[in-house]
């Protein structure tokens, strides 16, 4: 059901994503040079994606202070309007103290109280809070809001322990594995799926206790678009190609119904429509390369 | 007290009640001494349980009962009554009353050990020999919870008993049994034979003996006549040489016994529960799951019926493959994964030593794989905490799955192919050969079985070596059974499968078959030894050591060396510090070249290799190691990264296959392995790929549809490709490679 809801919520165009990448305190030098490679990772993809690394803010180490994180996202209230969407990474260690969620950064830590302050103030009207920490399950309750999409690598404020899920959302957004309806694009459910996926793996395949749940709560999450994979789609400036993707969305979206309709059909039938309806998309598409 | 029932019983009964009533009440009324009198009365009914006399033996617990509250006595009276909770209560409270007498915590322990509680049976016997360390009945307590897990404290704890009280039966016994364990019929009767002079129950001597007697070949015994002459009742006449037929692997004949034990002694829940156990390690399931069931109505503390029990209902879910040839048994979680791979290599294996061994299996090779280790332990001794991967009944294996342990935990191919060649030997010598050659054949045949398997030269078998601890080949079979130090049955299976090969190399394979045949006759090892290789034992050993100097020496005499030379390559690649690795390491590589665990040289100099851009150096290093046993998973796939990268393919290939054999739950090998193979034109190969792929329900299914597609698409079955071109484009519409095939097959 999530991959037709993801059909379904085509990718919206936004009129610009921002990005604003913050890397924690690592306590030990091997989550110290983690977190800065994840952080580094993150803020090439976030350039690729946003086209302009303007568009692209990532604090790490001694540089990611409550100050400078709280600048920019006063930069991010200033630049961005209702069109655009902010995406937001913390990567790192996060705690519970007396119930509310703090990320641990040089100096006096971030509270979710802060995030929310800073967050509510900007006009971006799609927002993504990806809270990849120790803990980042109580950020929910407080951060939950229309527009914004909130995915943390605990279930809850309890679970405490360091987490893998930053490595696997990293990589989510490399990985064509994550594009599960192969539209060249991978969404912020997609990666959520993926990493959510991958993490549980770790666990079962090392025999591990799992001591972090991943969640996802929001929507729309299905076509917050992070990263573009390959050639993606084009032109939509040509008129003859513009009939064409017209004609490609409604074939779309009957094979959206089609599957809806699955349960009432023969097996023989569904194959038979599916395959038809396939074929025809399968030639639009070939149009539309071959600029027909 | 209860006893109503009894009450109610004929004259004569009661005549008896009356008498014994007034006998214990008369002897506490002259206050002779109240705890030794009443002691006396309960020899009487120990007596009578000694002689298989229940009735009477009930009869007089009860009146004991009734005629004392002393917490010590009633306790051992209820628990002779069936109570063990009752019982249990009461040792609390007699040791509450009298903290300082240790002989009360050895009963209480002794009551704990009947209950399958070693735990608490261990800790009370030590608590009674800090209070009393010369206190004889302590120590064998404690050898009798040693000698369960077939820990060597089991003698020593034994020995000290008696050294305390030469005449303490039991500790001869227990010592002769134990000396029976491993094969010592010499010693055991020599333990028997005083046991029997120090007065006491002589029951357990006589099953022992009757042990000695049915181990030897006999069909009958004098001394299990003479035990059921003691004592009609006594079905451990029958359950106690069962054991070591269990131990020896000959499950057939003691499920025999356990079937004459409960046929004199239909209570005997011990022997239900036991004879339930290798009725399933034989393959009749219907039959285990009655007795252990019986075992369990009648008693409720053995974790071994209740394991059992538990695990025969959790292999529900199980799926079953059977051919004329195998039956296989996979979790149905893994089913759809693993059977390809287990069943080529199953039938492989069964092919290979059918030949090899001129043997052909009278039955279906029944191969159970699971994928929880725990299960797999209790499948096969009925408890948790076992350390093996596999083993083998005869007919049936069970082993551990692959997704049992961590990736790369252990090379599931090899304990799959160790596990076979048991059948075949077991087989071809009705279970009569000795523990080292079996296991000796089974490494030996691994490590033939195909480049990198097997196990190789460990530290702990260097040290072994070093500190001169490998056995005479007579005594080899000890290594297994009892072992005298921690890593020795490791080192044991190792050394096995050395001599193995010491002789397959110096007299040819088919001298190792003519040694299964000698045994086949009942024939000793020595004997055997000496009749087939012309040597005596310690000829033999002393030509042993000299096979395995050429391979041992270097690196037993520079272990100190090569130990400091890991530690500073290992800190030096933590370090990141590339170029200064590169020469301790290949010191370490060369002085240890069967070092594979974690952090071997091999891995450490492809890294340091890699990084300065030489990828053939690296893949060298890395096809060294593959080459020399290592299987990680990690290290494996970055060799056939590194062969791709270099233009390799083929080698690629072959070193993503071997990986199946290593860890088949891995997507990307699958994805990896059938590009390759559709590359090179192997489309059915390529197609058992996908299919696996799909199986680990991956983060990609449309891929994963899409390439099987392509794979049946190479073999020309349309229906096939359709299917799958389907599947992928349900999933994801715009998948334009696969919106391409679909056009193609559709022009």
């Amino acid at each position: 059901m999530w991959l037709l809801a993801a059909a379904l919520a085509a990718p919206l165009p936004a009129a610009d994503t921002y990005f604003l990448i913050a890397g924690g305190l690592g306590g030990e030098p091997d989550y110290e040079k983690r977190f800065a490679v994840y952080v580094g990772d993150l803020e090439k993809l976030g350039r690729s994606l946003a086209g302009d690394a303007s568009r692209v803010t990532a604090l790490s180490g001694k540089a990611a202070t409550r100050e400078a994180l709280q600048a920019s996202f006063d930069n991010l209230a200033r630049s961005t309007t209702p069109a655009d969407a902010v995406a937001v990474f913390l990567i790192g260690h996060g705690s519970l103290d007396t119930n509310v969620y703090k990320f641990n950064i040089p100096g006096p830590d971030v509270t979710v109280e802060d995030l929310r302050g800073w967050l509510d103030r900007l006009q971006a009207g799609r927002q993504l809070v990806v809270a990849a920490t120790s803990s980042s399950g109580a950020c929910h309750d407080k951060l939950a809001r229309d527009g914004r999409i909130v995915v943390t690598a605990t279930r809850s404020g309890t679970e405490r322990n360091a987490v893998v899920f930053a490595r696997y959302w990293v990589e989510a957004l490399r990985d064509p594995a994550a594009d599960g309806d192969k539209n060249q694009t991978i969404s912020a459910l997609e990666a959520f799926r993926y990493a959510e996926e991958k993490v549980k793996r770790f666990y079962s395949d090392q025999k591990r206790l799992a001591t972090e749940h991943p969640r996802l709560e929001g929507k729309l999450a299905g076509s917050f678009v992070l990263a573009r994979l390959g050639d993606a789609a084009v032109a939509a400036n040509d008129p003859a190609r513009r009939k064409l993707l017209t004609q490609r969305e409604n074939l779309e979206q009957q094979i959206d119904a089609l599957k809806l309709r699955k349960s009432a059909l023969s097996n023989e039938q569904y194959k038979k429509e599916l395959e038809r309806l396939l074929l025809e998309l399968a030639r639009i598409q070939e149009a539309i390369e071959s600029g027909r | 007290m209860a006893g109503k029932r009894i009450r109610h019983r004929g004259a004569e009964s009661t005549e008896h009640h009356q008498k014994t009533r007034f006998l214990v009440l008369s002897l506490c009324a002259l206050c002779l001494c109240g705890k030794t009198l009443l002691g006396a009365a309960l020899d009487a009914c120990r007596q009578h349980l000694d002689r298989g006399r229940i009735t009477e033996a009930r009869r007089c617990y009860l009146d004991a009962g009734r005629a004392t509250s002393d917490p010590r006595l009633l306790a051992e009276i209820y628990w002779k009554l069936g109570d063990k909770h009752k019982a249990n209560d009461l040792f609390r409270a007699a040791v509450a009353a009298q903290p300082k007498d240790a002989e009360r915590r050895v009963a209480w322990g002794r009551l704990f050990l009947e209950a399958y509680q070693k735990d608490e049976a261990a800790k009370l016997f030590k608590e009674a020999l800090e209070l009393d360390p010369r206190s004889a009945e302590a120590h064998l307590g404690a050898a009798l919870v040693a000698s369960g897990s077939f820990e060597s404290a089991a003698v020593e704890q034994a020995k000290k008993a008696l050294e305390i009280n030469p005449k303490l039966s039991e500790a001869h016994t227990l010592l002769a049994s134990l000396a029976l364990e491993e094969d010592d019929a010499k010693a055991a009767g020599e333990h028997l034979g005083r046991a029997l002079e120090g007065g006491g129950s002589p029951l357990q001597a006589y099953a022992l003996k009757g042990a000695i007697d049915l181990l030897s070949g006999k069909n009958d015994s004098e001394w299990t006549a003479k035990a059921l002459a003691h004592n009609p009742r006594y079905g451990e006449a029958w359950a106690t040489p069962a054991h070591f037929f269990v131990i020896t692997r000959r499950y057939r004949q003691a499920v025999d016994l356990y079937r004459r034990a409960i046929e004199i002694h239909p209570e005997l829940w011990e022997a239900h529960a036991q004879l339930g156990v290798n009725l399933w390690r034989l393959g009749d399931e219907a039959g285990a799951r009655r007795h252990l069931e019986l075992a369990y109505s009648g008693d409720r503390f053995s974790a071994v019926t209740v394991n059992s029990l538990k695990l025969m209902d959790s292999m529900k879910r199980f799926q079953t493959h059977s051919t004329p040839r195998i039956i296989l048994k996979l979790d149905e979680k893994e089913a759809e994964l693993l059977r390809p791979y287990v069943e080529e290599l199953l039938l492989k294996a069964i092919d290979t030593f059918s030949k090899k061994y001129n043997f052909a299996p009278e039955r279906p090779v029944q191969l159970e794989v699971f994928p929880n280790h725990e299960d797999f332990a209790v499948r096969t001794m009925g408890m948790p905490g076992l350390g093996a991967l596999g083993v083998t009944f005869g007919y049936v294996v069970a082993m551990d799955s692959p997704s049992a342990r961590p990736p790369g935990g252990f090379h599931w191919g090899s304990t799959l192919w160790h596990e076979l060649n048991h059948v075949f030997v077991l087989g071809m010598t009705g279970h009569k050969a000795p523990r080292w050659i079996s296991e000796g054949l089974a490494v030996y045949e691994e490590l033939a079985a195909g480049e990198g398997w097997g196990d190789r030269l460990t530290p702990d078998v260097i040290r072994a070596i070093k500190d001169k601890r490998l056995l005479p080949i007579a005594e080899l079979d000890k290594g297994f059974v009892r072992p005298r130090y921690p890593s020795q049955v490791p080192v044991s299976y190792f050394q096995a499968g050395a001599v193995c090969e010491m002789i397959a190399q110096k007299w040819g394979f088919q001298k190792l078959l003519a040694m299964l045949r000698a045994y086949t006759e009942g024939k000793t090892t020595p004997q055997v030894v000496r009749q087939e290789l012309g040597l005596e034992p310690a000829q033999f050993d002393e030509q042993f050591q000299a096979f395995l100097r050429p391979r041992t020496d270097k690196v037993v005499g520079s272990f100190e060396e090569w130990r400091k030379l890991m530690e500073t390559a290992v800190k030096l690649a933590r370090d990141k510090n590339f170029t200064a690795l590169v020469e301790p390491a290949r010191r370490a590589r060369d002085l240890y070249p069967e070092y594979v665990e974690a952090g071997n040289p091999y891995e450490l100099l492809a890294e340091a290799l890699a990084e300065r851009g030489d990828k053939a150096g690296a893949a060298k290093e890395l096809e060294a190691y593959r080459l020399a046993g290592g299987h990680s998973p990690r290290a494996l796939k970055k060799l056939a990264e590194l062969e791709q990268e270099l233009g390799r393919k083929d080698r690629a290939s072959h070193v993503l296959e071997q990986l199946l054999w290593v860890w088949p739950g891995d997507e990307e090998l699958h994805a990896k392995l059938g590009d390759a193979l559709l590359g090179s034109n192997q489309p059915q190969r390529a197609a058992r790929e996908f299919q696996a792929l799909l199986a680990l329900k991956p983060l990609d299914p449309a891929a994963a549809h899409y390439n099987l597609a392509r794979a049946y698409h190479q073999m020309k079955n349309r229906e096939k490709t359709r299917e799958h071109l389907l599947s992928a484009l349900e999933t994801a519409p715009g998948y334009r490679p696969a919106q391409k095939l679909l056009l193609e097959i559709n022009r």
